[in-house]
């Protein structure tokens, strides 16, 4: 096995050991410090596969779906390290754990990740900026969906007033989940303009137009959402599911596209 | 030297026996070198709060020191019936054994209560600045402030709360964070919703609006918490921005129905919106809870809430009076 994929395999695994220490720790009724630093070891390990793919490709790593999936894992690993400290971090830890688990074992699957990575010449670099920022966008998009998640148990907990267990002790506040369920949103959607506009002034083939129309599609979609969240308002519940569809809808047309 | 203790609690003497024996917080130092004094001890610390008066002492012998200060406070608080029925002996083990049963609040009235932690420290603070303490209360109080920290940690005998007005506020916390930003209604100016607003307010809660049939108790209990007074036919106004409504009016039915917080919606842009129903019969119809962004609880759910936290901190009594007998057998400590 090339180094790079030792890199994902062992994130693959430092993720997995978060999260699964973070949950026994929720189990327990105890918070669970050591997710974020588990988390920040996987985090190294990603920089670690993507530095050896960009130094094999000549340029962002974004060629081929494990690619993608892998730098997607990282986005969300960065936002989480960068937003946690506004949750109680080890709790977010718990949840976005898990996601990036499913994102770099799916990367690791045989056939997703291209095994000798062909360098790339005449870059563009209009392409380069549409891949970076929509995968950043979507690393965004990615946490606030978790924390969409997060939101639509706690919402359930306090709803039908089930409030013994350990998991609910350490949900933070429904308001702050909320708020940084919205700022992320705001910045995936600022980040996904800026690819969008880098799209349409990078060249074109067929393929390509296919995959920047649905990418203006899911785009629509979420400033639809904080349009209407700003201007009318939009209660938690639906905050949250909006933000955990568009996110799955997003992954699954661009799956065929 | 021997480690002993006499004390009356709650349990064991009325409030009017007690209140001769309590002593106030500025005073603890100075009480604690009077009963070196009376008991012909080396060291004395003593412990004064609403529940209990304890007297921790280090003697050459605990027998004539406990006749001693047992006719002494006779003497001195007038109390012409045998004081000895209401104050309990402990010596030795069994006094540091209960010292920290008192520390962890497996003593108190109310299980499991923090505040006591920190009035034995501040007893144990005021004798050893008024140099009543030695060796051998220095080492056994520090040690027992250790288990204490320590069985706090360990266990969850201070999780949950126990009464119903804390539930209402940690929840209220639960939805919005820190309740700086939160403004809140009362509904009806009843003493139930004045004790949870309180508590409110106490943690930080912005403001609060008090909606009354009788303007005049509204204007009175909002002056009490610096609130605002508002008319009981203008409460949906209100409505449109608070973030907590707290009702317990003696209406005879529902008074906010469904279409009442329906109606309130579109102006609040659909922000969670905390009820807390203490009126027996209910004051808000429970469709209201059935909105998405609502969360009701009314009194029996606040209760069933508390009495859970109390059962859960009952079964952990065990795992405490271990943890502590455990800790102190490990420890070597002085007057044992």
């Amino acid at each position: 096995m090339v180094m790079d994929r030792w890199f994902l395999v062992a994130s693959t695994l430092l993720a997995l050991i978060g999260a699964g220490r973070g949950v026994l720790a929720v189990h327990q009724g105890k918070r669970s410090p050591w997710t974020v630093a588990w988390i920040f070891g996987a985090f190294l390990c990603q920089i670690g596969f993507l530095s050896v793919r960009g130094q094999l490709r000549a340029a962002c790593p974004l060629n081929d779906p494990g690619e993608i999936l892998a730098f997607l894992a990282w986005s969300l690993t960065l936002f989480y390290l960068l937003v946690g400290p506004a949750y109680r971090i080890s709790l977010l830890g718990v949840f976005t754990a898990p996601v990036v688990v499913i994102f770099q074992g799916l990367a690791l699957l045989p056939g997703v990740l291209t095994e000798n990575p062909q360098r790339i010449t005449g870059g563009n670099p209009w392409h380069e900026t549409h891949s970076a920022m929509s995968v950043l966008a979507y690393g965004a998009l990615a946490l606030a969906a978790v924390a969409g998640v997060m939101f639509l148990v706690l919402d359930k907990q306090l709803k039908e007033h089930h409030l013994k267990s350990s998991l609910f002790r350490n949900l933070p506040p429904v308001r702050e989940l909320l708020i940084s369920l919205e700022r992320l949103l705001w910045l995936g959607g600022f980040l996904l303009t800026i690819g969008i506009v880098a799209g349409f002034l990078m060249p074109h083939t067929a393929s390509a137009w296919a995959h920047l129309i649905a990418a203006l599609a899911v785009w629509i979609g979420y400033i639809a959402l904080l349009t209407v969240k700003r201007v009318r308002g939009l209660t938690g519940r639906r905050l949250s599911l909006s933000a955990v569809l568009l996110f799955v809808l997003s992954l699954v047309v661009f799956a065929f596209v | 030297m021997e480690l002993f203790c006499l004390g009356l609690n709650h349990r064991t003497a009325p409030v009017e026996v007690r209140e001769k024996f309590a002593v106030g917080t500025t005073k603890l130092g100075e009480a604690a070198h009077e009963m070196v004094r009376l008991a012909e001890a080396s060291e004395a610390v003593v412990i004064s709060t609403c529940n209990r008066t304890e007297f921790y002492f280090a003697a050459e012998n605990a027998e004539i020191a406990f006749q001693l200060i047992e006719t002494r406070l006779a003497e001195k608080t007038q109390l012409n019936h045998d004081i000895a029925l209401h104050f309990y002996r402990k010596s030795k083990f069994e006094a540091a054994r209960h010292l920290c049963e008192v520390v962890c609040g497996l003593d108190s009235m109310m299980l499991g209560e923090t505040e006591i932690f920190g009035q034995v420290k501040q007893a144990y603070g005021s004798a050893l600045d008024a140099g009543a303490t030695g060796v051998v209360l220095n080492k056994v109080f520090q040690r027992v402030f250790g288990i204490g920290k320590k069985v706090r940690s360990e266990t969850s005998i201070q999780e949950g709360s126990t009464s119903v007005g804390n539930v209402a506020v940690d929840l209220a916390e639960k939805i919005f964070g820190h309740l700086k930003d939160s403004e809140v209604m009362i509904l009806g100016a009843g003493e139930m919703s004045r004790i949870t607003a309180q508590s409110l307010v106490s943690r930080g809660a912005k403001s609060i609006f008090v909606a009354n049939r009788s303007f005049d108790r509204a204007q009175e209990l909002a002056a009490e918490m610096g609130g605002s007074a508002v008319r009981f036919d203008d409460w949906q106004d209100v409505l449109k921005r608070v973030d907590v409504v707290i009702s317990s009016t003696g209406a005879p039915h529902a008074i906010v129905m469904r279409a009442d917080v329906e109606q309130a919606r579109r102006a609040r842009k659909y922000r969670p919106l905390f009820f807390i129903d203490i009126a027996v019969p209910r004051d808000i119809d429970p469709a209201v809870g059935e909105i998405e962004e609502v969360y009701l609880y009314d009194i029996d759910t606040l209760e069933q809430l508390a009495e859970e936290a109390r059962s859960r901190r009952h079964l952990q009594i065990e795992e405490c009076q271990r943890i502590i007998a455990l800790e102190l057998v490990k420890t070597n400590l002085p007057g044992m």
